[in-house]
């Protein structure tokens, strides 16, 4: 593949930053995120995985049985820290967060 | 709020996991991102190959309508337009509807996901004009929005052929097919059929080289072999095949297993449609890609074993009702795609067998 193609179009990753990390001894997809930003946008990697893990298993041999998925964390899709800091009472460690904050003459105190 | 079941996602699998559930008389709560049901088929204009013996021959937005009917005369509390973000220390699901964020305790959780579209890269692929062949369908289909005139379609499986034959309806110039592969994908004979007999050409071990343009796609050059052939067009649509929709069975720490004929990474589960962790159940394409036909078999069979699960149903009766949907799972399965069925009965042979889980941390 031509070298210049993109491969992380969040964040405008091409192919060969990504080949550098893999030659320079990167096996998963959270190794090439941690050290590229690969997989930190929007979509939080739903676009680009598949794409990694096609060029992992070509630059390392690696079946794609043993390339590990990439992390997926909360929350699953982006949301408004504002609704995150709900006016539910049950839960939320944001919310609990909030809670503590006190305002005084309208500033943080 | 609590329920006794959750069911993620409201396609086809959901739905029907949903009736079954709700006619033996469980309360059942539907969440879905999307304000309409139906998931996926909303868009599918085409008629369905295949349904189980139970439904007539139909299109796809007519199963979703029909799928949705039938669920009208139970008390099923419908969170659509509402989103899972989550979950929580005590096992409740965080749900979210823009405005608050709150917690769904469940005994049992169906997840029915659904399937992403894999993308496709190539020099330029992210150019305005380059899309998915299930966007473009989306566009035509439920948003009547035509997504250019002269097309290529990157790709040859059935769900390729529907949308070059759905995008010609309405008035878009499709100028082939861009096969990778030595041959067709589709095994639908009379789709093959149809699409030569309108003149478009399938090129088969062929790529696209490059795609150009100032600020949306204008040209692109399609490798055929030894020959590099130049088409301008307006509308790439790639079929990169589909995954199963992996992120809440990860936040809920079910495991994995490979299976490319599935589609790749598929959650681990048993005969009865049971993840690892005892209270979650899946269907549909997050249990493995498959035609809507299956993936409606599917749905139904995690609905009777969560029945079971709760003492809704007898064992003997859920046991009656599952071998009539399991021979029927194969019947569909095996009939357009007998790989997939293999896959299907491998990777539920693994369930038995211990998995690694912290494999796939990292
Ligand atoms: C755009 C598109 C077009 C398609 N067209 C065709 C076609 O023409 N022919 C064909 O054979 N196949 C087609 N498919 C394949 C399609 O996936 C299946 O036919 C079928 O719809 C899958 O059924 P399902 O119930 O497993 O998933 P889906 O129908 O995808 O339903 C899953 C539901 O879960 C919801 N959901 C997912 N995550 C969350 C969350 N975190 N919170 C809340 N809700 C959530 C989604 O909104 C969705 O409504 C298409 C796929 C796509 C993406
Ligand atoms: S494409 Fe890589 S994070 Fe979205």
């Amino acid at each position: 593949m031509d070298k210049s193609t993109i491969i992380c179009r969040c964040e405008e990753i091409s192919y060969e930053e990504i080949e550098e990390v893999l030659t320079n001894g990167a096996t998963t997809f959270d190794d090439i995120k941690r050290l590229t930003r690969c997989g930190m946008g929007p979509c939080q990697s739903k676009i680009c995985h598949s794409l990694v893990a096609s060029m992992i298993h070509e630059k390392t041999n690696t079946p794609y049985f043993q390339i590990p998925l990439p992390r997926m964390r909360m929350p699953l899709s982006p949301i408004k820290l504002e609704t995150l800091a709900t006016n539910s009472t049950s839960f939320s460690s944001v919310k609990s967060v909030m809670d503590e904050v006190e305002l005084e003459d309208g500033k943080v105190r | 709020m609590e329920t006794d079941i959750l069911i993620i996602g409201a396609g086809p699998a959901g739905l029907a996991a949903a009736f079954e559930m709700a006619s033996k008389g469980l309360d059942v709560t539907i969440v879905d991102e999307s304000i309409t049901m139906g998931g996926q088929l909303n868009q599918q204009t085409q008629v369905i190959p295949s349904l189980p013996s139970s439904f007539q021959s139909m299109r796809g937005f007519e199963l979703a309508a029909h799928l949705t009917k039938q669920l009208e005369e139970y008390d099923i509390r419908y969170l659509l337009g509402h989103r899972v973000i989550g979950f929580y220390k005590d096992g409740s699901v965080g749900i979210t509807d823009e405005q608050d964020v709150f917690a769904v305790k469940a005994k049992k959780i169906i997840v029915a996901t659904g399937a992403a579209e894999n993308a496709v890269a190539f020099p330029k692929w992210t150019l305005p004009g380059v899309m998915t062949i299930g966007a473009a369908q989306t566009m035509i289909n439920r948003d009547f929005v035509q997504p250019g005139k002269e097309a290529v379609i990157v790709g040859s499986s059935d769900f390729a052929l529907d949308a070059a034959l759905q995008l010609s309806e309405v008035g878009v110039h499709v100028k082939g097919f861009i096969e990778k592969n030595a041959g067709i994908l589709s095994r639908d004979l009379e789709k093959i059929e149809q699409v030569k007999k309108m003149g478009i050409p399938i090129y088969l071990d062929s790529f696209i080289k490059e795609a150009r343009g100032m600020g949306a796609v204008e040209e692109i050059e399609i490798e055929i072999g030894t020959r590099v052939l130049t088409e301008k067009v307006d509308l790439v649509c790639v079929d990169g095949g589909r995954s199963p929709i992996l992120d809440i069975f990860y936040q809920l720490g079910c495991s994995f297993g490979y299976q490319k004929e599935l589609g790749g990474w598929v959650p681990q589960y048993n005969h009865q449609f049971q993840t690892d962790r005892q209270d979650i159940f899946l269907a549909g394409n997050a249990a493995g890609i498959s035609t809507q036909g299956v993936l409606l078999v599917t749905g139904m069979l995690a609905g009777i074993n969560v029945c079971e699960a709760v003492g809704a149903i007898t064992k003997t009766i859920a046991d009656e009702e599952k071998d009539f949907l399991w021979k029927e799972l194969e019947i569909l399965e095996t009939k357009y795609n007998p790989n997939i069925w293999e896959a299907r009965n491998r990777h539920m042979e693994n369930f038995a067998h211990p998995v690694i889980k912290e494999q796939f941390l990292s």
